[in-house]
């Protein structure tokens, strides 16, 4: 178990130094020059200068790229060129808001996501398996803002029952913030709950047909007991399903954050991008990498568990 | 100046908003609401987040509410774009008009407890002089001195008749000059305005929260005891929090003008930027063609603009061939239709002036700008204009567009016509990167009579001299002045002031 954590852990190493050594360049070679973003074209070349060596623009490249790694390894992901704060006050204020949304809209997806699986998966053919199926189509071909503003408009504007815009700390209030969070959780996860739930369903009618199932039936388990196996047996493609949910909600989020107003991790790239404030987005990029690398972490030690097979690969 | 940034980003916005506007239009409900009604407390949806709380760095455009909260400026302006004393009480030019003299009010602290007289006004205009972005408004300021603690004096290098316009737009925010020289500014703002900023109620980019200070001078101008400010680029966010009773005034998209009149809110509405092609080779050194008056009047008379205002502009606007606000003294209405569309006439002109089948010309390209490729592209095509378009993100666009020979261009009015005399014509800019007024000498010879022309109607009328010339030129080609909109609840109102993206809060009452 211990070698399975430490390969795991070195690999992530390697990916978190890969992706934001790539990003790195790549972000450089995209902005080239940030001063005019940054100052705007009314600043004069002396101004622009001064910025420059302020930022440490005026280095070598490399000598950037160290500087960075090496205070980056320390978690200290320097100051935003924009701002002149430091970047991980900004994280600090951001990763909590796209973090609450994408971990609700997460659990929404695994519990309402497997309850309809197995519903579906023990009555095949039924109506809620019949529901689930034309969901997924619908659920599928409708685009992510539609959604968050049909939601919008019947549960903030007409209803009033949440809020249409804005986040509440738990800081401030615990039920201010649920408030704040439901109508961009549900958005999110309403699509990952279809695709749970279809996994689950067909992972589940898999495994009802194996032998070692009419096996458990014929020594006489009870149908509760077989339900365990079969789910035992059936749950890893909708883990696996869940854990990609969880990546691609963390990239989803810049819509949800966009229509709903919400000061999380994805407007902060948007506005990063759009001024060329480097450091804002390598930091972005290395706490993603890291929510990526734990939540897989996450999923093997679950897999493992479920599937003890697993662990010896 | 950086404004017109604002002013591009916000007409693209606008632009490509309809569509989604259209859903939550269409969504209904929020019409079925009571109108709601303001309350003690001002939540306005400003679109940008602030620049920078230091008002040397600060932007005009989105700015303005951020900074009125908690600053006071030495001049401010009034619903006409003219100067109005604010911490100068008065003031005064010398007869050749290179020397402002100002009496300062008295009993005005910042926040750290220092006192405002004319030390602190030197040691700010020194600070926004020097300023990345403030700066271009203090171009002909030489320096600043206090005579006596309540008497500052600005003298000038060249004689500047929209120096107190640009003062009182929002680049003359006192600030504590021991924050100035802290240098902390940019994140921890030190007036003496008329609210305190609560850093801990407010949420930076999401929120922020000011209560009044009921002791300050002008506490009476401002009738709001709390003012939350949220920045909400996506205005179908905005309209939506408006709808739902989150917000009480909005910074509006004109495409969601019929909701709100369901809503029976209150409208408001001003030009606020021109849209249309800017020409930055009036002189022909990159492309020849452009050089010729008769190839620049072909352009301004081949664009349908009526209905490029009527399919991206929502119809919100002015259409118009000058670039003065319609609202000012030297717009000439009477002169938009010398280039009514007429695709014929413009290929006579190109026909005339060498070019019957055309030429080839790159022009930049970016997101923000693509609702109005089509209609470009269109128009050019059919007027044998081969155009190359270069696709870029907008930082690059204010970095390359003056590169290119033309652009398709949204640019921010100014409130007084002598700014817009320096802003559009004489000064250099991103969007007027060669002003080559010299190159003509008709043009030339009108400005420089305007420039030492007596203020007031002498000067208004040499202006309007030169606008016609301009026109005339086709030194532009505007399609059309566009609308800034504005919805409010019942029981506040907005005046909107040309110049402005979205008005200080001064111009934010009850009513």
């Amino acid at each position: 178990m211990l070698s399975f954590i430490a390969k795991r852990l070195l690999s992530g190493i390697l990916l978190l130094l890969v992706v934001t050594s790539g990003t790195f360049f790549l972000a450089h070679l995209a902005v080239g020059d940030p001063t005019p973003g940054l100052l705007g074209n009314s600043a004069t070349a002396a101004q622009q200068d001064a910025l420059r060596a302020k930022i440490g623009y005026d280095r070598p490249l490399l000598v950037q790229f160290w500087d960075w790694l090496t205070h980056a390894a320390a978690a200290d992901f320097g100051t935003s060129w924009r701002s002149f704060q430091p970047v991980n006050d900004q994280l600090v204020q951001r990763v909590p808001v796209t973090l609450s949304v994408v971990v609700f809209a997460t659990l929404l997806s695994a519990v309402i996501g497997v309850a309809v699986g197995i519903v579906c998966g023990l009555r095949p053919g039924g109506m809620l398996d019949r529901t689930l199926k034309l969901a997924s189509v619908v659920l599928f071909a409708l685009p992510g803002f539609w959604i968050s503003l049909v939601l919008v408009t019947w549960f903030a504007i007409n209803l009033k029952w949440f809020p249409a815009i804005g986040y509440v700390s738990p800081d401030q209030s615990v039920s201010g913030w649920l408030s704040s969070i439901t109508l961009p959780s549900v958005s999110l996860a309403l699509g990952a709950i279809v695709m749970v739930a279809e996994q689950l369903r067909n992972g589940f009618l898999q495994v009802t047909n194996q032998d070692f199932v009419r096996t458990l039936r014929a020594r006489g388990l009870s149908g509760r007991r077989v339900t365990t196996h079969v789910l035992r047996n059936a749950s890893p493609a909708a883990l696996t399903v869940l854990a990609l949910m969880f990546v691609g909600l963390l990239g989803g989020a810049i819509v949800v954050e966009i229509v709903f107003n919400l000061p999380g991790i994805g407007s902060l790239t948007q506005s990063a991008s759009q001024i060329g404030d480097i450091p804002v987005l390598l930091g972005l990029t290395a706490v993603t990498v890291v929510f990526v690398v734990i939540v897989n972490f996450l999923l093997d030690l679950l897999l493992g568990w479920v599937n003890p097979k697993v662990r010896d690969r | 100046m950086t404004r017109n940034r604002t002013a591009a980003l916000v007409a693209a916005v606008a632009a490509a908003a309809t569509a989604l506007a259209g859903c939550t239009s269409s969504g209904g409900g929020g019409g079925g609401n009571a109108p709601a009604a303001a309350g003690d407390e001002l939540k306005a949806g400003v679109f940008l987040d602030v620049t920078s709380w230091d008002p040397a760095n600060a932007d005009i455009g989105f700015d303005g509410p951020y900074l009125s909260a908690v600053y006071d400026p030495l001049v401010a302006l009034d619903k006409d774009g003219k100067p109005v004393p604010a911490l100068a009480s008065s003031w005064e030019w010398s007869a050749d008009r290179l020397t402002l003299t100002a009496k300062l009010r008295t009993g005005v602290t910042f926040e750290d407890g220092q006192k405002f007289d004319a030390t602190a006004a030197v040691a700010n205009i020194q600070h926004l002089k020097a300023g990345v972005r403030s700066g271009q408004a203090y171009l002909n300021v030489a320096d600043a001195a206090a005579k006596d603690p309540e008497t500052l004096e600005i003298r000038l290098s060249k004689r500047d008749d929209a120096l107190l316009y640009q003062m009182g737009l929002g680049r003359s925010w006192m600030a504590s000059p021991a924050a100035i020289t802290a240098g902390s500014l940019a994140t921890d703002p030190v007036g003496s305005g008329p609210y305190k900023y609560d850093k801990g109620a407010s949420a930076p980019q999401s929120q922020y929260v000011f209560s009044k200070k009921t002791d300050h001078w002008d506490a009476g101008t401002y009738p709001f005891p709390s003012v939350k400010l949220f920045p909400i680029t996506d205005q179908t966010a905005s309209f939506n929090a408006m709808l739902s009773g989150q917000l009480n005034l909005q910074f509006a998209n004109a495409a969601n003008l019929a909701k709100a009149k369901e809503s029976g809110w209150n409208i408001s509405q001003k030009a606020a930027s021109w849209v249309g092609v800017q020409f930055a080779d009036r002189t022909g050194a990159q492309v020849k063609a452009l050089g010729d008056q008769r190839v620049r009047q072909a352009i301004s008379y081949a664009f349908d603009s009526a209905g490029i205002l009527k399919a991206v502009g929502n119809d919100s606007g002015t259409v118009t061939n000058q670039v003065f606000s319609v609202d000012g003294q030297v717009y000439d209405k009477s002169m938009n239709d010398k280039y009514k569309t007429d695709m014929a006439k413009a290929k006579q002109l190109l026909s005339d002036a060498g070019y019957p089948d055309g030429f080839s010309v790159k022009m930049p390209m970016s997101p923000i700008f693509a609702a109005w490729q089509p209609a470009a592209n269109q128009t050019f095509g059919e007027l044998g204009i081969k155009v190359e378009w270069q696709d870029m993100a907008m930082p690059d666009y204010q970095k390359n567009a003056p590169t290119y020979p033309m652009f398709l261009a949204v640019i921010a009015l100014a409130g007084n016509d002598m700014a817009t005399l320096t802003d559009q014509v004489t000064t250099a800019q991103w969007y007027n990167p060669n002003p080559a007024v010299d190159a003509f000498p008709e043009i030339k010879a009108l400005v420089d009579q305007v420039e030492k022309a007596e203020p007031g109607q002498p000067q208004t009328d040499l202006l309007k001299q030169l606008n016609t010339k301009l026109v005339d030129q086709a030194w532009w080609a505007p399609w059309y002045q566009a609308n800034n909109t504005y919805f409010s609840v019942k029981g506040i109102t907005v005046t909107p002031v040309t110049g402005m993206m979205f008005p200080t809060l001064r111009f934010i009452q009850r009513g």
